[in-house]
């Protein structure tokens, strides 16, 4: 028994004895505060310069967006536009506003408060600008009145409605009165807010505690009956998985994200504890070089692909995963479910005799990111299933930092890296954009990939407004991966977090990222 | 003695000369690109660009170097990618938290370990002795990371004494910001129940970060009285009468202190280092907590900065244990 089982395992039978029934919520008056724990901070709030999980879920208590996800599939829902209509050529997209919304402060929200977002998002350049700074210069967003925005995009972008619940809206006002030069409110927006989100700032330490009081007049109202709202939410920064779960189990906290896959198995167990156990959307990928040492060639690939055991991973997983039948993830739009490489030793080793190296006797190297258990156990799995092929596995570990690094240029780039590839929208453009030469060497792409056909499909896709055809382009851009095979494509883990019986409102997304939870649905039921 | 101060002071300065060297290179020598990391995985090349130019990585590391030592000079430490401020700013706020652990830790392991070395070294080879030598070696062999977690998992989630990690309890209400030590600041405003939480919160990783000092004083002190005990003019003060208790703790302990302060010196520095994991377990808001959150992200300025100012504090507590020796010893004054 290794230390981490045993600690589990201890932890699990103190915790069955000793559990307090009690309630763990914090209490102000009647009314309840939850405290929701994960393991990454929050350095910088502001909406137009980070998205990372936890730093959406803070973001998406205190701010609003024209529109959000909803539901299983995701699907985009009215927010603080009430609808919105597109010109014929798709290059105008008009949006009217709700006139019920006011900013913490008191402000009215409009047209020009969304204007003003959408320019300083763009002219900032950080963050979430990738999303449109192709299809939209920041002078063609005009508040044409109070309630009325236009956008007027550089070309036809069908996905364009696809990043607005990423694009949240801030108060001019404020903003440009805490601004110092010339740097847009960047600073003051570190660690303050400017929105009209259904929670406001009460104590901020980004590297530790997030205390948020709810507003009671939500302009949107809230989801639950007034004696069940909240009266605000905590957000507690516990890095390490095991005091996560201790402080769980002690009640210090009522949910808690990023637990391990033991972790969540001795929980399930316990009284007065639920699992919310949700398919996600984020493929975990093993990527291969296809530019530079052995994996640069095809049929190697291919082998690898049919040599690696695909099951072992549902294992990994406690069966909590589901393997991947196409390069798309299941949010995305236009996703096909393809005939996809699975565990076939002879057609491996066909595939390995057409190699310059038929029977191996090479070495290729598995790199993942230090710590990451899963992505360990992983590595293991492909040097046990390469073996029988003559190819050594080197699984090395090494901070994010450096895999991020080296996998820039296919020079340095491992023979074999692992990557969860995290969907932020349903937009089928941002994945396919991944196989595009153009990705070679950023984050999603440290294949190198490199083909022109995908990239000729992926530009005509991006613009294509006749919906039947560009599914078609999608297809066929899909059926291209899987073809020249840059990736093992391996499994979609679920979503867990564990919590509180007493927590309720809790509604999986499947665009959430990570361990990110919507806050505002949530509340602690009376006894 | 004047001259003593004036040779060390320029050592220290050397010395610090020497590690805003080595930790430029080190930062700049590994694959990582801090500004890349920063931007996300989906940036855009235009994106990662705007990040570079923002925190001066766009230029010659020769002239990245010019302008770290000259703000350097005059106390800017750089900006932190990750938290968006100035790194003297972050490390403002985090030291404090870092420095209440180490010299709770620090007070710790001296108010336990001296003691129980001299009682260790006058019964020695008791019962007593071989207990005290068995926690002064599992001090130093068992690992901080373990001991904080079963620590954690018996006082703090089965018997509920302790909470599991941070420095205050989510509903505490935080004293005024004075030293920037939680503990101290609520004494200094009179809010006890705060500073009763703050107390809480602080045994465990004090306790888990004092172990190995603990442990080294505890030997270090064991060894040196023994030795003292045993030399000519202790047992010539026992020939001549004086009381056994004048002969420990006057004579033999004042000697046998000098080993003992080198150590405490030397574990100062140690303890600030040791911050980074016994930070992370239990989530003390301090500078190792700081430091690993950089590193994670490829910020190099705040993990220069506070590799700095450890090494800082490091040089500092060597030269005060210098000075004390001096003063102890004159002899060394000398060396």
């Amino acid at each position: 028994m290794d230390r981490r089982s045993f600690l589990s395992g201890a932890v699990a039978a103190v915790a069955a004895s000793s559990l307090d029934p009690a309630y763990g919520f914090e209490r102000e008056g009647s009314r309840r505060i939850l405290v929701f724990s994960g393991n990454q901070p929050v350095p910088i709030l502001d909406p137009h310069q980070r998205y990372d999980w936890s730093t959406r879920m803070m973001q998406r208590c205190l701010y609003d967006a024209l529109v959000r996800y909803e539901g299983t599939p995701a699907r985009i829902i009215p927010w603080l536009a009430e609808r919105w209509e597109t010109s014929a050529d798709g290059l105008r997209w008009t949006f009217h506003l709700t006139d019920k919304a006011r900013f913490h402060d008191g402000t009215p929200l409009d047209a020009e408060a969304v204007r003003f977002s959408f320019e300083r998002g763009l002219r900032l350049n950080k963050g979430i600008s990738w999303m449109l700074s192709r299809h939209l210069k920041p002078e063609n967003v005009e508040a044409m009145d109070a309630r009325t925005v236009r956008f007027t995009l550089e070309r036809a972008y069908p996905d364009f409605l696809a990043f607005l619940p990423l694009w949240f809206v801030v108060n001019p006002k404020q903003v440009l009165a805490n601004q110092e030069g010339d740097d847009h409110g960047q600073k003051w927006l570190t660690n303050a807010e400017a929105g009209s989100g259904p929670f406001r700032i009460r104590r901020w330490d980004g590297q530790g505690v997030m205390a948020l009081e709810a507003v009671p007049d939500y302009w949107k109202g809230w989801p639950m009956a007034e004696p069940d709202r909240p009266a605000g939410v905590i957000y507690r920064v516990v890095r390490e998985a095991a005091p996560r779960k201790a402080a769980l189990q002690r009640g210090e906290v009522d949910v808690a994200a990023n637990l391990t896959p033991d972790d969540i198995e001795g929980l399930e167990r316990m009284p007065a504890m639920e699992v919310a156990n949700v398919p996600g959307a984020a493929p975990f990928a093993i990527m291969m070089n296809t530019q530079k040492g052995p994996t640069a060639d095809l049929n190697l690939r291919k082998a690898i692909a049919h040599a690696f055991d695909y099951e072992a991973l549902l294992t990994i997983h406690k069966g909590q995963a589901r393997l991947m039948d196409g390069p798309f993830p299941v949010v995305t739009a236009d996703r096909v479910a393809l005939d996809m490489p699975r565990r076939n030793p002879d057609l491996a080793k066909a595939y390995m005799a057409k190699t310059a190296a038929p029977e191996g006797g090479f070495e290729l190297e598995y790199l993942h990111v230090a710590g990451l258990e899963v992505q360990r156990q992983i590595g293991l799995v492909l040097l046990a299933a390469l073996q029988p092929l003559g190819i050594r596995v080197n699984v090395v570990a090494q901070p994010w930092p450096t895999l991020v690094g080296r996998g820039a240029s296919p020079e340095t780039a491992a023979a074999m890296t692992a990557v969860y590839v995290t969907p932020v929208t349903t937009s089928p453009d941002t994945v396919a954009s991944q196989y595009a030469s153009s990705a070679a060497g950023q984050f999603w792409g440290i294949h190198h990939l490199r083909d022109a056909e995908i990239d000729r499909m992926v530009e005509e896709a991006a613009v294509e407004l006749d919906a039947p055809k560009r599914a078609a382009l999608y297809a066929a851009i899909q059926r291209r991966v899987v073809d020249l095979q840059p990736v093992i494509f391996c499994m979609t883990a679920n979503q867990q977090w564990a919590m509180r019986n007493y927590v309720k409102g809790f509604a999986a997304q499947p665009l959430n990222l990570t361990g990110e939870v919507d806050l505002f649905p949530l509340y602690a039921a009376r006894a | 003695m004047l001259r003593f101060l004036a040779r060390r002071i320029g050592y220290l300065a050397l010395m610090l000369g020497g590690l805003v060297l080595v930790t430029f290179v080190i930062s700049n020598v590994t694959p990582a690109d801090p500004a890349a990391l920063a931007a996300g995985p989906d940036a855009t090349p235009a994106m990662v660009a705007t990040m570079r130019q923002e925190y001066g990585l766009d230029r010659p590391l020769p002239e990245q170097f010019a302008r770290y030592v000259g703000d350097l000079l005059q106390g800017r430490l750089g900006r932190s990618i990750q938290t968006g401020n100035a790194v003297t700013e972050d490390l403002l706020r985090y030291v404090p938290a870092s420095l209440q652990l180490v010299l709770l830790a620090m007070g710790f392991a001296c108010a336990v370990g001296i003691p129980l070395g001299v009682l260790s070294a006058v019964r020695r080879h008791s019962l007593f002795d071989h207990a005290v030598r068995v926690l002064a070696v599992s001090g130093v062999a068992l690992p901080a990371f373990w001991i904080a977690l079963l620590l954690q998992l018996v006082l703090a989630v089965w018997a509920g004494w302790l909470p599991t990690g941070g420095q205050l309890s989510i509903a505490a209400d935080p004293p005024p910001v004075l030293t920037g030590m939680v503990l101290l600041d609520s004494l200094l405003a009179g809010q006890w129940g705060t500073a009763g939480d703050a107390a809480a919160h602080a045994v465990l990783p004090a306790f888990v970060l004092s172990l190995p000092c603990l442990a080294s004083v505890l030997r270090v002190n064991r060894a040196e009285m023994i030795e003292v005990l045993g030399s000519d003019h202790v047992t010539a003060a026992r020939a001549h009468g004086v009381a056994p208790r004048r002969v420990v703790g006057l004579l033999a302990l004042k000697n046998a202190m000098l080993p003992t302060l080198a150590i405490i010196g030397l574990r100062f520095g140690w303890m600030l280092g040791s911050t980074v994991l016994v930070e992370t377990v239990f989530d003390w808001p301090g500078l190792g907590l700081y430091a690993v959150n950089a590193a994670i992200a490829a910020d190099f300025k705040p993990v220069m900065g506070v590799t700095l100012t450890i090494g800082l504090l490091f040089m500092l507590a060597n030269l005060l244990v210098d000075l004390a020796y001096g003063w102890l010893d004159p002899r060394t004054r000398g060396a």
